[in-house]
């Protein structure tokens, strides 16, 4: 139920979002790699930009904004109608009835929607891509193909990539739904602090969210002082 | 055995300093925390109160004395600034007053506004605190839950959702709901209040049951008097922040007493 609460219902949303996303980026990126002569680059970067660091983050600051807003809006109201004081004296814990299915099914939902959006950022992208080079007539002179594409980035894509597909939306997801929930649970008993939780609850979250991923991020530089290590 | 199903003693409550509360931590683990009070803010002070078994007292007073912060105080919802409060004999420390914990000892309680659980319908609000605890099995609550709407009659309504419910319905529900748990003590926040005469006067009758047919204690926290002459019970005031002794209805209507010039007038006039 959570999980389809969190994912479903943002699917289109994500489903654009993505497409327009993955074309800029094929854009950008096949233009300015041909230009400074780093085509062999092109692999590599789209995997960092869309697979490693922007496409969950755009996931999770979408997820946060769609799903973690309308979980404080929920648990909020649930504060201010006492729901949560009668769980309580029924002796029915509000984190295991409220908090958990919110947290098991934001991190499943964010795991799935994250593979989606990196799925149609690629296959997506790349179709709209070529709708625009055959619509401005090629002006950008690129021979984009979808083999060439596929094959720069399967080669690009590490073991580590796939190990933080599933990491990095699990993280995010658990921030999403705790943030929200805590933010939701703490409210005074007063109808106008409902929507000051819910801003609250976006804010800190894309906050939290970009320092898990720095954190995350200090993995790939020590891997990188490794090698060079090994270089040297 | 115990004969007393609630004691409290010397109960002192007093509002939080409000200017503190921005920095102070969050209300979530308000249960853990020391509670940075004003003596000069004082709501209920030095309240002594007891309830025996199977007894129905009725908390009276005019709006806004503590009345409910009293009821919440009693549920574990509220922290007591000072003071004891004993459960069927039982003594739980301040520290582990929370409503989880008063829960176990069998206390349920009704709320002003139902409070019934917006997402889900009337048969699994009544059947949510059983499968929860897993109180029997899926059969066995299943006909608790019938039996529970069947005395508060709202087995019409099984499939309904809260707000589809009118005011008077969703009280009874959330009656419903508290006493499929086989509260030990109930505690109902203004039960008739919000209600029509017709209502209320269906609502008493099965309060009155619960009270004679399964011996349950009863607090019930009002402003409407004549529910302590309709189910013949005492009832005490909160006045000027503490709590009167409990008496019948008719010892206040005939009294001298400030609380009953203030509060009987209407009721002596009308006859």
């Amino acid at each position: 139920m959570q999980t389809f609460f969190t994912a479903v219902e943002i699917f289109p949303i994500l489903f654009v979002v993505a497409t327009l996303f993955g074309a800029v980026t094929i854009i950008e990126v096949i233009s300015m790699m041909g230009k400074m002569g780093f085509a062999d680059f092109v692999g590599s970067t789209i995997v960092i930009v869309i697979i490693r660091e922007l496409g969950p983050i755009l996931t999770a600051f979408l997820i946060a904004g769609r799903s973690g807003s309308s979980l404080t809006t929920y648990i909020g109201s649930m504060v201010i109608n006492d729901e949560v004081d009668a769980l309580a004296s029924m002796g029915v814990n509000p984190i295991r009835f409220l908090v958990m299915p919110g947290l098991i099914g934001g991190c499943i939902a964010m795991f799935i929607m994250n593979i989606f959006f990196s799925a149609s950022a690629i296959f997506a992208g790349f179709v709209v891509t070529k709708v625009i080079i055959h619509v401005t007539g090629n002006i950008m002179n690129t021979q984009l193909t979808w083999s060439y594409l596929s094959t720069e980035i399967m080669n690009a894509l590490e073991i580590t990539d796939f190990a933080f597909m599933v990491i990095k939306p699990l993280v995010f997801g658990a921030i999403i739904t705790t943030n929200a929930c805590y933010q939701a649970l703490n409210i005074q008993r007063d109808i106008r602090q409902v929507p000051k939780a819910v801003s609250r609850s976006v804010i800190k979250s894309f906050l939290y969210i970009v320092v898990a991923d720095v954190i995350i991020s200090i993995f790939y530089i020590v891997d990188y002082i490794k090698n060079l290590n090994t270089l040297i | 055995m115990f004969d007393e199903a609630l004691r409290m003693e010397d109960i002192h409550l007093a509002y939080r300093d409000i200017v503190g509360a921005m920095f102070s931590k969050p209300r979530i683990l308000g249960y853990f925390r020391g509670i940075e009070t004003d003596p000069q803010k004082e709501l209920i002070s030095n309240v002594n109160f007891s309830v025996k078994r199977g007894e129905t007292v009725c908390i009276g007073g005019p709006s806004g004395q503590g009345k409910s912060a009293l009821l919440r105080i009693i549920a574990g919802l509220t922290r007591p600034t000072r003071g004891h409060i004993y459960y069927f004999g039982e003594f739980i420390p301040p520290e582990k007053l929370t409503a989880l914990e008063v829960a176990k000892r069998q206390v349920g309680m009704v709320f002003q506004n139902g409070a019934l659980i917006s997402n889900l319908r009337v048969r699994d609000n009544i059947g949510l605190p059983l499968r929860y605890h897993k109180m029997g099995s899926p059969a066995e609550i299943d006909e608790k839950i019938n039996m529970a709407m069947d005395l508060m009659r709202v087995r019409d309504e099984a499939d309904l959702f809260p707000h589809m419910l009118s005011v008077g319905m969703q009280k009874r529900v959330a009656i419903a709901r508290s006493w499929a748990m086989d509260p030990k003590l109930l505690l109902m926040d203004e039960p008739t209040a919000g209600l029509d005469n017709y209502n209320r006067r269906n609502l008493l009758p099965l309060i009155d049951n619960m009270r004679t047919l399964f011996k349950t204690t009863i607090i019930i926290v009002t402003h409407d008097l004549m529910i302590s002459k309709e189910l013949d019970c005492n009832i005490c005031f909160l006045h000027r922040k503490t709590l009167t002794e409990p008496k019948p209805f008719d010892y206040w209507l005939n009294s001298d007493s400030e609380i009953s010039r203030e509060l009987f007038r209407d009721l002596r006039n009308s006859g």
